[in-house]
This record gives structure tokens, C-alpha cells and sequence, in this order.
């Protein structure tokens, strides 16, 4: 059963106005072989690069600690001992949020000076199994709150930076303290009802906005909100190249139909074998053909899935993953492949292996990669950067 | 009148070599040929791997005439042609 369900992380920010680094930091880590998965969140004291620093510390040296599974308070001891002393403050400090949870299991939540975490299954509010404040000899001040959470298939977990839970605050008269717990709480299950399948990357972006939207003129602390949800897989396949053996042309086209919003054919000999097996037609927009930013348009195959030039736009779709860019500012193939990209959770490569020919003129005015080689790339940044399961066939 | 197709491939070896200069094919049309052409993006028409048809980028002209190293000049001056009823 664990097998079948896959756990979306993803975080949203939006950095202090005025500031060049964000002083709030999320770090993930995936655990492979325990099957275990990770989150940092820590809000740096201050703001800017001196908070961004305080921040990275804690999330880096907090989510070793996790994978190693030093005790709690101990860690919090050893990050609170190592982190730099503010010269204005006199203090070295940085709040955090930890999040620990292993497949088929429980998951643990520790806080210290965040925002108190919220857990949902559906619209309703759960409550941890186990909630124990535990305090440090060495820092009598500071105490962390270890709690243990039921995270079953469907739940979310929503973990904020105070610029979330404060926003509005001292700007709004009807938000006397800002937008708080309790209001996140609320806006999160308006939106889970309204959608009740909404991703972790949509409903952390969509606080995160509301949280900015809640403070006219700008950000006035940094925001952070990250959103653990725990389903089962949204599987896309992207499907390239013409199979070796043109025998399996139907086999492989066959591998195309798994709906529309899952679907991605990368290459023109790819589309014309899907045409030919499956009966239906690449339409291209004629004004898709003007605004296609420098790349070949993207098609549409009706109830198959869309339809793209093969390798200069994997070419592209793997510089964008390799370097974290948003999808938005890509050319229109690749943010149509992107965009599906960071919708699904696990994505399988279908690759035909046949060379095309033409690709080998000399007089094509750019080096033209392998097409294994990009996608080797491709599932390299997928699973590093978006925590993306990937698997790759061959045909 | 049937309108006249012409299909621009817009496969890899196309795009590079140069089909990426007739994605805007349709505004380039002199007003006489306005109406009269329909324009169509063809994820590859599979003629760059074949030998002796002159090189990409390819251009199809009504489903049978192919022009190989198209440019939007060439591809304008035959649509004009094919508009005007010259063969």
C-alpha cells in the first residue's frame, strides 16, 4: 500500500521588499532506502543575507541531524551553540519547523518559534497523537515542541514562516494581529473544498499569495509556506522518438493513451507515428505558430495528450530543470512540457532509440545532443531538484 | 475556390535550417493572397531523412508539391503564382 502513495513537498516564498536574500530557508531531503521523507523550514532572525545565513545553517545542519536521527533537543543545542551572534541583538537565533516521516508510518513534527503547524484531512483539522514541549538546560529560553502526527493517504501538512501567520498585520483594521493560525487554517480549507484534490504546490502558492495580497505595499516580512500531501501518484509519461524496430511502432503508440493532461509526444517523427497508430490528427494553432518563442510550436493531439518538436525543445525543457527556472518565461513548448512536469509526481520516459539521420547534417548550425543523454539529464534534475519519481523504457 | 494549403515542417532539421523564418508566414502574405492560402504547422513531414529532394527547410504545397530550402521569399513568390492560376 506505502508503495502506491508518493508525498508532495513543495514550498512557496515571496523575500522581505527592499532585501536581495530571502531570510526564511526550506530545505527537502529524500531518504531512499528508509523511504523517508524530510523537511526544514527556519526563519532567520532579522532579515536579509544575515537572516538568510542564520536561516540556511539551521535547515542544513537540522535536516542532517533528522537523517541521523540525533535526538531533538540535542540537535537544537548544537545548532543554537554554533549559530553566528547578532551584533545588534547580542542573540543568535533562528526559528524552525521540522518535518519527518517515513512511509506507512507516523510522522514527527518538531517546532521552535514557528507558527504551529497545521494538519488536515480533507476540511477537517487533526490533532497530533502525541504534543510534548521539551526544554534545553543549555538554553532555558528556548523550547522545542515535538509532536507525533496519524499522516495517512489524503492528509496535508502546512507549515508557515511568521510573515505568513503576521501578514496584514498592523495594515489591516480588521486584522488587529495579523492574519494568524487561525486564519491560514481557514483560507486552507476554503481552498482544499473547493478543490479538494489541489496540489501541494498549488495550495502553498496560493497562501503564500494571499499572505502577500493580505500586505498593501509590499512584503513586509519574508514569507514562507510549505505543503506536505501525501496521495497517490499522478503518473504522465512523455514519450520520444521513433522505436527501433518499426514492428513496435504499435506497441509504443499504445503507450500514449493515458489522457490528455498526462500525455507529452516530443518529436515530429514521434507525432507521425502517433497519427498514424492511433488515428488522430496534431493541430497546431496558427497563432501558436507566431508566438512560440524561439522554439517549434506545441500541438495538440485531441484525447491524446500534446505534441511537441523532439530534441531542441528537451534540449530546453532540461536547462530550465537543471537550473530551477520557472516555466512561465519559457518558450511555449517547453512551459507547456514544464508545466506538466511539475504537476505530476512520477513521470515516465518512453524513448525510441532510433537515430534520426537528418539530425547528423553538417550543416545544422548547433551541436544536437543524443536524445538518451538529455533524458538521463532530464530524470537526473527531475528527482534532485523536484523530488520527482522517474522511470525511463526503452523501445 | 479551394484555398491553397501550405504546410511549413516544422521538424528539428527544418526548424534550425531555417523554417523558423516562415512561422509568421501568414502575415507576410501580399493582400491579394489574403484568404485564398491557409497556413498549417506540420510537426515533421519526414522528408529531410530522404535523399536527393534538395534540403530542408521543406515546404508542401497542396498536399503534392514540395519546395526544398524554403525561405519566405521562394515560399511567398509560389503562393503568389499558385494564387495567380500560373502552374
Amino acid at each position: 500500500m506505502a508503495d502506491d502513495l508518493f508525498i508532495e513537498m513543495e514550498a512557496a516564498q515571496y523575500t522581505k521588499t527592499g532585501q536581495g536574500a530571502c531570510g526564511d530557508d526550506v530545505r527537502f531531503m529524500t531518504v531512499e532506502k528508509e523511504n523517508r521523507h524530510l523537511v526544514a523550514l527556519s526563519d532567520g532572525l532579522g532579515s536579509g543575507v544575515k537572516a538568510n545565513v542564520l536561516a540556511t545553517m539551521t535547515t542544513s545542519m537540522a535536516i542532517k541531524f533528522l537523517e541521523s536521527n540525533v535526538p531533538m533537543l540535542e540537535a537544537v543545542e548544537i545548532i543554537m551553540d554554533s549559530l553566528p551572534i547578532c551584533e545588534v541583538r547580542k542573540i543568535g537565533y533562528a526559528t524552525f519547523s521540522l518535518f519527518d516521516f517515513r512511509l506507512g508510518g507516523k510522522a514527527r513534527i518538531s517546532e521552535m518559534g514557528n507558527p504551529g503547524y497545521i494538519h488536515l484531512r480533507g476540511t477537517e483539522e487533526i490533532a497530533p497523537l502525541k504534543d510534548e514541549q521539551i526544554a534545553s538546560s543549555h538554553w532555558p529560553d528556548r523550547e522545542v515542541r515535538e509532536c507525533e502526527a496519524d499522516f495517512r493517504a489524503g492528509d496535508r501538512i502546512i507549515m508557515c514562516s511568521d510573515g505568513v501567520t503576521q501578514s496584514g498585520l498592523g495594515v489591516r483594521k480588521d486584522m488587529k494581529f495579523g492574519w494568524r493560525r487561525s486564519g491560514v487554517l481557514k483560507f486552507a480549507q476554503e481552498k482544499i473544498a473547493a478543490d479538494p484534490d489541489i496540489s501541494a504546490r498549488d495550495l502553498s502558492a496560493a497562501i503564500a499569495r494571499e499572505a502577500l495580497f493580505l500586505t498593501p505595499g509590499g512584503c513586509k516580512d519574508d514569507i514562507s509556506c510549505v505543503v506536505c500531501y501525501l496521495r497517490r501518484p499522478r503518473v504522465m509519461r512523455v514519450l520520444t522518438g521513433p522505436p527501433f524496430y518499426k514492428d513496435h511502432d504499435a506497441d509504443y503508440a499504445r503507450k500514449a493513451t493515458l489522457g490528455f493532461d498526462h500525455v507529452v509526444i516530443c518529436g515530429g517523427t514521434t507525432a507521425n507515428i502517433m497519427e498514424r497508430e492511433l488515428g488522430v490528427k496534431v493541430k497546431v494553432k496558427l497563432s501558436d505558430m507566431k508566438s512560440s518563442g524561439g522554439l517549434p510550436p506545441v500541438g495538440t493531439m485531441e484525447g491524446v495528450g500534446i505534441a511537441t518538436e523532439g530534441i531542441l525543445t528537451l534540449g530546453r525543457v532540461l536547462s530550465a530543470l537543471e537550473q530551477m527556472r520557472p516555466p512561465e518565461r519559457e518558450p511555449a513548448a517547453a512551459r507547456a512540457i514544464l508545466e506538466r512536469m511539475m504537476r505530476h509526481d512520477r513521470i515516465e520516459f518512453v524513448i525510441g532509440t532510433k537515430v534520426n539521420e537528418s539530425h547528423q547534417d553538417p550543416n545544422i548550425p548547433q551541436d544536437l545532443e543524443l536524445r538518451r543523454s538529455v533524458v538521463k539529464r532530464m530524470c537526473a534534475a527531475l528527482e534532485k531538484n523536484y523530488r520527482k519519481k522517474v522511470t525511463v523504457d526503452y523501445y | 475556390m479551394d484555398k491553397i494549403k501550405v504546410e511549413v515542417c516544422c521538424g528539428t532539421a527544418c526548424y534550425l535550417l531555417g523554417a523558423a523564418n516562415l512561422m509568421s508566414l501568414e502575415d507576410m502574405l501580399p493582400e491579394n493572397c489574403r484568404g485564398r492560402v491557409e497556413v498549417e504547422a506540420k510537426t515533421c513531414l519526414e522528408l529531410c531523412e530522404k535523399e536527393n529532394l534538395g534540403g530542408a527547410p521543406y515546404v508542401r504545397f497542396n498536399d503534392t508539391e514540395i519546395m526544398a530550402q524554403a525561405t519566405p521569399e521562394k515560399v511567398l513568390a509560389r503562393i503568389s503564382e499558385l494564387v495567380e492560376g500560373v502552374a
